[in-house]
């Protein structure tokens, strides 16, 4: 009897086994990771502010450069280069003590000389100064912001050098780099924070969406960025698909504030009219959520209160108070494939209330289609990137509440310059071999911490 | 009145319970039987609703003035249902308290849709108010979100028991147990900078030393590291190119030195040039096993081990790169286990080198015990090995030969195992794992429960 058990057992185990996968689950060390992007970005410096924000170029920062202080997932900070750090009661005066032992690239060592010129370049209006180790940064006003701020990847701390090329502290250092096109990066060995376990990565920069996922089909990429509405699309296993959570906000940009009662009228009815809902379904294949306010629910709380639902009624009622009806342009990003189609879902809405909207690629317009990345997960620095970019006036949080959260951003929609359209996320697939590769909510990377599973140690 | 708990030690949570269950049922074996179900009434209390109840209620009467309204309560959050009931019978209560009346629609003079949201930091409780034609107001209030916890789950036949040790952020490289009696009462928690050193006090850990972690490297990612006590000094601590040992008189200090000497593979008391391995197994009769000493070399700036053995196992000094070992002493030889770096597991026996591909995790290590055989291998693997944010489980194996024979259910963790180390009395291991929901380190015992 015993012995049939073991045998029993034995059977059952071996079956098990034989069905099992791979189940390592240790990081493996080794391997140069390839990877492709639809960005183009000529300049990898943090500060440069000629070129748009994108997520992509957030994430090259952060390969190359170390902020101050990161958050994480839950937007929390925490110490990276500031070990630690106080904040006077009224948040104007906030005092950063550096870590220890942290070099650049090049091989010196991060002092608060450098790291307080660095903030100074990238932050015209801040007071930065120095105290012993540590940076000490005050404002005019109180800013209970500040983490926030320092984690983003513009603030990342960079060192130039007498040819003007910044340096970082980051993970990985520059191999090569040819602006626009491709950027080799090397691990860096005695970075602060561990060697990351890939050797190396390889950016190939400037490549559609269908490209991509051609690479990547291929075996010619392991890492590729997807566009949300294909995503269902992606003729693969569903497990090698992964999102940020909502990060990127689709709007109407109105280019100048509204200058008339009857212009408020018309803004108003081209916001009721705008039918999210199919458009959704049908251009964005289901991705994304509808937007009524500029910051997603999951960051706000409270996003689901402003409403998405189109009202033709309402829409036909605020464009009825108008006697002379204007053609306002509506431009979108030619290179956008799904922005045309969007534009004009959105012309034929308002012809359905009555308003006449012309979609344009043209660089100027009345009103464009726009995708504003969120520069945060914490929602005050989110909202306060949008109002800049939007030409709001610009919320600031004096140490509030979410009820101010709400009248801020309240208070950006009633000027009428901006109609939230969707929240969308950034989608991302990795080839089979990548673990450890699935973005953070606020569409991250962490590729330090990844690894490919047939990497040679 | 329910605290807010956060990231308290485990023990210290538990430690009351089980005292206060042993006290009421002095006949009752395994306590930590019914820490589970305790566990969810301590999880149900674990957030105080009450302040942000009547908050809220005081901003929606001073919006509504006391009447009849038709109040709505949503659940838009990660809450259970049991808390959301919860919520909404103490939101009505408290709006009853500051003078509503609830009535149907047609009969309201205003209504109420409360929305029990979340943002990644707090719950948001929102609610939307209409009144007469059109007038609306949104009223709102937010309470810290506590971080999340898991309850352990055991399943039986021949069991691993997993018993909470210790919680905290910061990575947990070892746990060692200093002393005991039926529980633990001073333990040492590894982590990257240093070794802190609790007691048990009043049913609660306190904090006894803090001992650094001299170091002039950056360590690797994905650092181990082990905790050995010693006979002679309190204990020994083995990090990627670092060993530290205690002072042998007080002050207790730790004395860093960088070293690429070789880690012990099995922790036992030295008995004459053999390992009297496992001196407190449970044995029915008390004896020790003893095995050759064994220890194996680390990559100083990596996470797994050279492969080069000392003395080397039969014939065999060097071995695939591993990640972890497990021995099965047998009668005239030990099998030795190695989870390599190439996912296979390689069983030596000191004459041949023999690889399979279990499907198991990086991670494995031996106890002995009462149980089955004597010897079990406990292993790590993925719960969905096809997906790469998998949560681990480990599960008791022996060898009757070759071939792996499951003999307990998988004790599944919240996360990815980091570290799983047999302790020094042997019959048990400490299992470290990441907890995904909330990222925090949590360390374990496991145990081995025989004929269940």
């Amino acid at each position: 009897m015993k012995r049939f058990v073991w045998r029993w057992l034995a059977v059952n185990s071996l079956l098990m086994l034989a069905l099992a996968a791979p189940g390592e689950t240790r990081p493996q060390y080794g391997g140069t990771l390839r990877v492709t992007m639809r960005a183009a970005p000529t300049s990898l410096d943090p500060a440069e502010n000629a070129q748009s924000d994108s997520f992509a170029r957030r994430n090259l920062t952060l390969l190359i450069f170390d902020t101050m202080v990161a958050t994480d997932d839950s937007g929390r900070a925490r110490g990276a280069l500031a070990a630690s750090w106080q904040a006077s009661p009224t948040n104007q005066r906030w005092q950063f003590h550096l870590r220890r032992g942290v070099n650049f690239h090049d091989g010196t060592a991060l002092t608060s000389e450098v790291a307080a010129a660095s903030l100074r370049a990238g932050n015209p209006t801040w007071n930065v100064s120095v105290d012993g180790d540590s940076v000490v940064i005050e404002r005019d006003i109180a800013d209970p912001e500040m983490l926030g701020e320092l984690a983003l990847p513009r603030n990342a701390i960079t060192k130039r050098n007498s040819e003007g090329n910044p340096s970082g502290t980051g993970p990985f250092h520059i191999v090569d780099w040819q602006p626009g096109k491709k950027l080799t990066l090397a691990a860096e060995e005695s970075y602060w924070r561990g060697r990351p376990f890939l050797d190396g990565i390889e950016i190939e920069m400037g490549r559609s969406f269908r490209d991509q996922m051609t690479a990547l089909e291929l075996g010619r990429a392991d890492w590729v960025e997807i566009a949300p509405e294909q995503a269902h699309r992606v003729s693969l296993d569903t497990r090698r698909l992964a999102n940020s959570a909502p990060m990127e906000l689709l709007a109407l940009l109105f280019t100048r504030d509204v200058q008339t009662p009857e212009e408020k009228s018309l803004r108003e009815a081209l916001a009721w009219s705008v039918e999210r809902g199919s458009i959704r379904s049908v251009l964005l294949q289901g991705a994304g959520q509808p937007a009524g306010g500029v910051l997603p629910s999951w960051m706000s709380g409270y996003g689901f209160i402003f409403s998405t639902n189109a009202d033709l009624a309402r829409a036909r009622h605020a464009r009825e108070q108008v006697r002379t009806i204007p053609t306002w342009t509506v431009g979108y990003d030619s290179g956008d494939a799904v922005a045309r189609l969007l534009a004009e879902r959105v012309a034929l809405n308002g012809r359905d209330a009555g308003l006449v909207l012309q979609p344009t690629s043209a660089s100027t317009a009345d009103l464009r289609l726009v995708r504003i990345p969120l520069a945060s997960a914490d929602p005050w620095i989110a909202l306060a990137g949008v109002a800049s970019v939007a030409g709001a006036p610009v919320a600031k949080n004096d140490g509030g509440s979410v009820e101010d959260l709400y009248a801020a951003e309240q208070a950006m929609l009633a000027t009428q310059r901006i109609i939230p359209l969707f929240h969308l996320p950034v989608t991302y697939a990795a080839s089979a071999s990548l673990n450890n590769w699935t973005p953070r909510p606020d569409g991250s990377w962490n590729l330090a911490d990844a690894w490919l599973g047939n990497g040679k140690p | 009145m329910c605290q807010a708990v956060y990231n308290s030690a485990i023990s210290i949570i538990l430690k009351p319970v089980i005292s206060a269950l042993r006290g009421a049922l002095p006949g009752l074996r395994h306590p930590y039987l019914l820490v589970a179900l305790v566990g969810l009434a301590v999880t149900a209390c674990a957030t105080d609703w009450n302040t942000p109840e009547q908050h809220l209620a005081r901003k929606i009467v001073a919006v509504t003035g006391p009447g009849a309204v038709a109040l709505t309560v949503e659940n838009r959050s990660s809450l259970g249902k049991r808390d959301f009931d919860i919520i909404q019978n103490g939101l009505r209560s408290t709006l009853d308290a500051v003078g509503l009346r609830f009535v149907k629609a047609d009969q309201a003079a205003a209504t109420v849709t409360i929305s029990l949201s979340e943002n990644p930091t707090s719950y948001v409780w929102v609610a939307d108010i209409h009144q007469g034609a059109g007038e609306s107001a949104v009223v709102m209030v937010s309470t810290a979100r506590p971080e999340g916890s898991t309850a352990a789950r055991d399943s039986v036949p021949l069991s691993l028991r997993k018993t909470p040790l210790w919680t905290q952020e910061d990575p947990i490289l070892d746990v060692a147990v200093l002393e005991e009696g039926s529980s633990p009462t001073r333990i040492a928690v590894l982590d990257p900078e240093k070794v802190s050193l609790y007691h048990m006090q009043g049913g609660a850990w306190q904090q006894e030393q803090v001992l650094t972690i001299a170091h002039s490297r950056p360590w690797s990612r994905d650092l181990r590291g082990r905790l050995i006590p010693a006979r002679d000094h309190l204990l020994d601590v083995y990090l990627p190119g670092v060993i530290c040992s205690s002072a042998s008189a007080l002050p207790l200090i730790l004395n860093c030195r960088q070293s690429d000497d070789p880690w012990p593979l099995i922790v036992g008391t030295l008995n004459g040039g053999s390992l009297s391995v496992f001196p407190s197994a449970g044995l029915a009769n008390g004896a020790s096993t003893v095995v050759p000493q064994m220890k194996a070399f680390f990559a100083p700036r990596r996470n797994f081990f050279t492969g080069a053995l000392t003395p080397g196992v039969g014939k065999f000094t060097t071995v695939p790169k591993f990640y972890s070992a497990a021995l099965l002493p047998r009668d005239k030889y030990t099998l030795w286990l190695f989870a390599a770096v190439d996912g296979q597991t390689h069983l030596v026996d000191g004459v041949s080198d023999q690889a399979a591909k279990l499907g198991w995790g990086s991670e494995l290590t031996s106890v002995k015990t009462a149980c089955g055989a004597g010897w079990q291998v406990l292993s790590s693997a993925a719960v969905r090995p096809e997906d790469d944010q998998s949560e681990d489980s480990v599960r008791a194996y022996e060898f009757p030969d070759r071939d792996p024979v499951a003999v307990s259910a998988a004790v599944d963790f919240a996360g990815p195992i980091t570290a799983l180390w047999t302790e020094a009395r042997g019959d048990s291991a400490i299992a470290v794992a990441r907890n995904r929901e909330t990222g925090s380190y949590e360390a374990f015992r496991l145990a081995m429960a025989c004929g269940q």
